[in-house]
Parts: C-alpha cells; sequence; structure tokens
C-alpha cells in the first residue's frame, strides 16, 4: 500500500473537518474501551496472563530462528508447501505464481493487513484476476474503493447510510430498501456466498503459527476468513515471520488476550486451525495449501531497539484507546497501521523520515500502554522515534510540521482539544532547541486567526475521565 | 527465488537473535503454563452450557442418545415443519437410534438448499462454550459453515475445562489418527459489528447454533446454567 504519512497533518485537518465522521468516532471512542474494559474485568487471569505471554513472545523471538524452522518442518509435514519473502514484491509475485500455475481468475479473500501492507489485491488485479473481499467491512471499502481505517473494522468509519447507498448503487436490488443493519448483513451474504463457490483461489491471513505442530490459526466472527480456508481448491496463507509461537497452548494463552482486547467478546465465533490439503479420506477442502512466509523489515526490528514492538498481536485496542486515533481517525495515518502501534510500526517499516510526524502524534497519556494486552511501553518508543528524528536531525521537516500543525490547530477546536499536549511539547522544544520561542511566527498566526480557541478549562485526560463517568 | 530468500531470512534471524541450541525447547518447558482462567459454575457441564448461552447458541440435555436424537427432531420441526437434515459421515452419528424420532439425516456433506446440518463435536471447551471438530469425512467444513442452522451434539465425556485440556486430548488423538487439515473451535452464531459496530448475526454462517448435550448430569443441568447466564 502506498504510503501518505508524510502528510498526517493534513490528513488529520481535513479529517477533522468532516464532522459527521468525527461525531462517530466521538460514539466509538467513548463505546470500544467500555465494552473492553468489561470484558477483562470478567477475566480475573487477564494480567497474569499478559504477563506469561509476555515472556513467551520473548523467548520465541529471541529464538524465532528455531521456531520458524520448526514451524516449516511440521507444517511440510501436514502437506503445505512453505515460500518465504524477503520483501512485499516477493510475497505478491509468489501468490501470482500460485494462481498462474492453477489458471486461477477468481480469488476469495479474508481480512489480512499484511496483504494491505503488501499491496497484493492491486498486484493481482493488476495481473488480470478478480479479487473479492469477503470480510464484511473489507468488503464494503473495497466496493467503495476505499482502505481500511481500523486494523479489526476496517470500515468502522462509514455511517449506515453510506453502506446502504453504496450497496444500492453497485447492485441490482430491485425493490429491496436494505433498511435494517441486519439487511445490509445479508445482501453482502448473498453476493458473497457466490463468490466462495466461484473462487479457485482462497487467500487468508494467520493470528498464530504454532511451531510444535505446523497450524496457522484463524480468529473470525463471520466464518468467512473459514469459507475461504475450506471451498475454493487452493489455499494461500499470507502472514509474517513474527507470528510463530511455540505451542498450541499458548496460541491458547493469547488468543484468551486478544478476543477481549479486540472486541470485547470472551470468545470469538470461529478460532480454526488449518494445516495442509484435504486427507485421504476427506470429502472436501483444498487440494493444495501454500504459506507465504513475510520478513518486510521484521528482521531488521528485531536486530534493533524496538523488537517489542514484533510482540504485538494487533488486537486495536490502543487504536481505541488513543485520543489522536479517536480524533483524527485511520485514515489521517496514511498507511495500514494507524493509531499507537501504527504509529511505530510505520517509520519501522517504511522510514521515518516519511512519516516523521507519527511518533509526535502521542499526547503521551499512557492509555495505549495501559491496556496494550501485549504489554508493549508505546509511549516510550514513539518517544525514543522522536529522540531519534532528532538524533538524524530529521529537524527541518519537523519544524515546518510544526508550523503547519499549528496553522491547522488553530483554527480546529475539536483538535486543540485532542492534540494541546503534543503541540505544546512540540513548540516547547523548537522553542528550546533553537532558543527562539518568542520569535517564532506564531503570535501572528495567533493573532492573523481570529477564532484561536478559547483554552478549555480542563485537560484532554480530566475530560475523558470525565466522559467515562458519565457513560 | 524462494531458496535464496529462505536462506536470507534464517541467516538474519540468526545474527539477530543467536541460539538455535538445542536447550531451547528445555527453556520453552521452563516457561510454564497460563493461568486457567475461572469457570462460571463448578459444574463442567454447567459451566460449558452457561457459556454457549453467552454466545447466544440454544442448549438443550438429553440423557441418552435416544433422548438426544428426539431433541435433533424436535429442534428441526420447529424450526422447519420438517424432519430434514444432514450429518456427516461419523460412526457414531450413524449409530444412534434415529427411528426413536422419526428423523434420518442425510449423511454427507451439506448441499445448497439444505438449511439444517448436525455435527457431534470431539470436545466441549467449558472454559470458551465451544465445539471442537475436526475437518473430515465425519464432518465435512461446509456443515459448519454453510446451514442455516447449526446443532452440535456434544457428549458429556468430551467435555474439557480449558484449551490447554482441549489441546493435550487432541494431541494424544492427533498421534494415533494423524493430524486434521483444520481444526474447528465453533462458539456461536456467525456474526458481525462491521457496520457502525452493530452486532448482526448470520454474517456468513449459521444464523442460529443449537448445543445439545449428551449424557448424565446434575438434574437441572440446563435450567441453572441458563439461570446464571441470565444472571451475567
Ligand atoms: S500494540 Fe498492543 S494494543 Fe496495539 S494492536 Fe498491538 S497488541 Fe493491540
Amino acid at each position: 500500500m502506498e504510503s501518505t504519512s508524510d502528510r498526517f497533518l493534513l490528513n488529520a485537518s481535513e479529517a477533522l473537518r468532516d464532522t459527521p465522521r468525527a461525531q462517530r468516532r466521538d460514539v466509538m471512542a467513548a463505546f470500544t474501551p467500555l465494552i473492553r474494559n468489561a470484558a477483562v474485568e470478567g477475566f480475573a487471569a487477564f494480567e497474569a496472563t499478559r504477563q506469561h505471554v509476555k515472556r513467551v513472545r520473548q523467548h520465541s523471538l529471541d529464538n524465532l530462528a528455531f521456531y520458524l524452522g520448526q514451524f516449516e518442518h511440521e507444517a511440510v509435514q501436514n502437506g503445505m508447501r512453505v515460500h518465504f519473502a524477503r520483501d512485499a514484491g516477493e510475497m505478491n509475485s509468489t501468490v501470482l505464481d500460485i494462481c498462474q500455475q492453477h489458471g486461477a481468475r477468481r480469488v476469495a479473500k479474508g481480512k489480512s493487513m499484511v496483504t494491505e501492507e503488501t499491496g497484493l489485491n492491486d498486484f493481482l488485479q493488476d495481473a488480470g484476476l478478480t479479487v473479492r473481499e469477503t470480510d464484511l467491512g473489507e468488503y464494503i471499502i473495497q466496493e467503495a474503493g476505499e482502505t481500511p481505517s481500523h486494523i479489526v473494522g476496517p470500515a468502522l468509519h462509514k455511517s449506515a447510510d453510506e453502506i446502504r447507498d453504496l450497496f444500492l448503487q453497485k447492485h441490482d436490488l430491485g425493490e429491496r430498501e436494505l433498511a435494517a443493519t441486519g439487511d445490509m448483513v445479508d445482501e453482502a451474504r448473498q453476493v458473497l456466498r457466490r463468490q466462495f463457490l466461484d473462487a479457485e483461489v482462497g487467500i487468508i491471513g494467520s493470528n498464530a503459527l504454532i511451531a510444535e505442530n505446523g497450524y496457522s490459526m484463524l480468529v473470525t466472527n463471520e466464518g468467512n476468513g473459514d469459507l475461504c480456508a475450506n471451498l475454493p481448491p487452493v489455499l494461500v496463507i499470507c502472514t509474517t515471520i513474527d507470528r510463530v509461537l511455540p505451542r498450541a497452548e499458548d496460541a491458547a494463552a493469547m488468543l484468551r488476550l486478544l478476543v477481549r482486547s479486540a472486541t470485547g467478546q470472551a470468545q470469538t465465533c470461529y478460532t480454526s486451525y488449518y494445516s495442509g490439503p484435504r486427507r485421504a479420506q476427506d470429502p472436501d477442502g483444498p487440494l493444495e495449501t501454500h504459506i507465504v512466509l513475510l520478513d518486510n523489515g521484521r528482521s531488521d526490528i528485531l536486530e534493533g531497539d524496538y523488537r517489542e514492538m514484533l510482540e504485538c498481536i494487533r488486537c486495536g485496542a490502543c487504536l481505541n484507546h488513543c485520543p489522536i486515533y479517536s480524533s483524527v481517525g485511520g485514515h489521517a495515518y496514511g498507511w495500514v497501521y494507524p493509531g499507537p502501534m501504527g504509529s511505530v510500526l510505520t517509520p519501522l517499516l517504511t522510514s521515518l523520515e516519511a512519516s516523521a510526524a507519527l511518533p509526535n502524534a502521542c499526547t503521551a497519556c499512557g492509555r495505549c500502554a495501559e491496556v496494550c494486552p501485549a504489554d508493549i511501553p508505546l509511549p516510550d518508543l514513539l518517544r525514543d522515534l522522536r529522540a531519534q528524528e532528532s538524533e538524524q536531525r530529521i529537524d527541518a521537516a519537523r519544524w515546518r510540521l510544526g508550523l503547519r500543525m499549528h496553522a491547522w490547530l488553530a483554527r480546529q477546536p475539536r483538535l486543540y482539544r485532542a492534540l494541546t499536549s503534543l503541540a505544546m511539547t512540540l513548540l516547547h522544544r523548537l522553542g528550546h532547541r533553537r532558543g527562539a520561542f518568542r520569535r517564532l511566527p506564531l503570535a501572528s498566526g495567533w493573532t492573523g486567526q481570529r477564532d484561536f480557541p478559547v483554552p478549555q478549562g480542563k485537560t484532554f485526560m480530566q475530560r475523558y475521565r470525565q466522559r467515562q463517568r458519565e457513560h | 527465488m524462494s531458496t535464496s530468500a529462505r536462506t536470507d531470512i534464517f541467516a538474519r534471524l540468526r545474527h539477530a537473535a543467536g541460539s538455535a541450541g538445542e536447550d531451547v525447547l528445555a527453556r520453552r518447558d521452563e516457561l510454564g503454563h497460563a493461568p486457567p482462567p475461572a469457570l462460571p459454575a463448578e459444574d463442567l457441564a454447567e459451566a460449558f452450557l452457561c457459556n454457549v448461552l453467552r454466545n447466544r447458541g440454544s442448549i438443550d440435555t438429553a440423557a441418552d442418545r435416544s433422548a438426544a436424537v428426539k431433541a435433533v427432531g424436535r429442534y428441526v420441526y420447529q424450526h422447519y415443519r420438517s424432519q430434514r437434515l444432514v450429518a456427516g459421515n461419523d460412526p457414531r452419528l450413524a449409530a444412534m437410534p434415529w427411528r426413536d424420532a422419526g428423523v434420518l439425516p442425510r449423511f454427507g456433506a451439506l448441499e445448497s438448499g439444505e438449511a439444517v446440518a448436525l455435527s457431534f463435536a470431539r470436545l466441549g471447551v467449558a472454559e470458551l462454550g465451544a465445539a471442537v471438530t475436526w475437518t473430515g469425512k465425519g464432518n465435512p467444513a461446509v456443515n459448519n459453515l454453510l446451514p442455516e442452522h447449526h446443532i452440535v451434539l456434544v457428549d458429556v465425556d468430551d467435555l474439557v475445562a480449558t484449551m490447554e485440556d482441549a489441546w493435550q486430548r487432541m494431541a494424544d488423538a492427533m498421534r494415533e489418527q494423524g493430524r486434521p487439515r483444520g481444526v474447528n473451535f465453533i462458539a456461536g452464531p456467525s456474526s458481525t459489528a462491521d457496520i457502525e459496530g452493530q452486532l448482526v448475526y448470520g454474517a456468513h454462517g449459521p444464523r442460529h447454533w443449537h448445543v445439545i448435550l449428551l449424557g448424565e448430569t446434575a438434574p437441572d443441568t440446563g435450567q441453572r446454567a441458563r439461570e446464571r447466564a441470565a444472571g451475567s
């Protein structure tokens, strides 16, 4: 996927002007932490499990070559064909080769952020294949020609009305109006059933790879990923090398954290483990199964100071609890991974230079680290990235960004509410470094913009807590 | 290309994180196990059924196999005023006294137009309120995924408390029977919250999920599970 992370501030500014969407984000920001908290409170062993899983993850990363080798061996025993890909291009062409070997024209896909990262859909479509996303959220944004705004709920930025209009425009619905949400889900169900049956290749992602038995774990609520894994004659699993866990019980422990943190459920509807093609007596299932294991920068991260980021289980909790994400939405971040986890990952997987604003998109409120089931110290990693920016003198850019940020800040009361701390830190640092705080052309910016918002009496965190109490 | 990508990646990983020693597995075992999750009830059957209900499944209990087929027949008749259903070629299902209920499943994989499928679970996991099936002749994957109503029989003797217990039992079975292509933990009817976060049932898979617990349980286990689930 192409990155527009270098335009974070402009993207954010545009996002804030879209009032209905900003209001929906407010609702989500109030709602999602509540259901996550309820789920975690209902699971007394959460903290102990979090610490256990952290030790397991550290152990797996410390011995990644060993466990990846063990996984490969077991998966091959089960009949999987295992491929490795150094970068996005290698993953995409490996998948295309598999499709072409089978003369495939139609691909049904389950949700996979990794293939968003590599831009697989466009690559396959450019080669003449039809690629159909089958997760409802992914299907909606594919129909709309958009990118995901959230790693768990990719279409949560769209209102039911927008989705209804989209379906009315794209589908031949006759008299049907799709009045209720259920009607829209039904419509997608009907359309997609045919796609599953027609597809020659199914592509899914993976939530974990189990070294001891070679299975790949898939966690969903809809069942679309399982249809992709079971109906088409060829299955391709696309994932990254850092997903490996030693034992099935480790995947189980991780799952307990993942579902509660991601959707506030105690358990998702479908948790499936797949490895290999249909067995001798089996009446159904794919005849050939492949797994493509992507590096794309992970081995670099493993070697560096940000290794802990590889322990991320992609639950999305840090997005849901982040005041910046809640204010500007996922698209502003400009790449696949938004929110706090994205602000760490994007610079590491693309370049710090091109995404210099992201590590600064942090109020240091600490909510993300508090809720992160992988116990990743996200604010610390963001601070380290900022320090690195200053060491590498990615300063001119920051200077410009600081000014641009202030320009839109001055016009956006919503933004002000969320970003005060960020802007102040940045300005303070600029002023401090340059000794020029008083001479910054900010004063003219302020006076030029008469509608500079009167500062709210309370800090963001005070307001946030108050809102939590009110609900 | 693939070989060199493989060699390259492994070389980088060894460089980044050295140890490839034999003691890796010993250190793995030193990690111990995750703390066991608390169950909603002391009685395993009650805890399992309570969690099935929390997952928006419906429940029934049957003391013996005759009662179980009657429960299946009742459920199908209630919803479709017919006796039609499909079930995998599981010997345990074939041996059920179907005549007692006046229903006889068609044995095989679900075909289009068929609305009800019956599976016999390998395991029930109390912690999750989930039924576990393996892909294959005994339970074609489409039988889990494509019916409107999915009925699952779970034998009380196959109930386990946790996922760890489930994997332990399955590892034993896999050593004897080989690993299946797929292991499915099913916990509720298919659902989605992708439109404005509103939960809707029947996304791609079944709209209704019905679990029948087969075997001797304490009296009123179902009722107590219902009360417990309603209270939470
Ligand atoms: S960083 Fe933590 S909270 Fe954020 S997605 Fe990853 S695991 Fe979840």
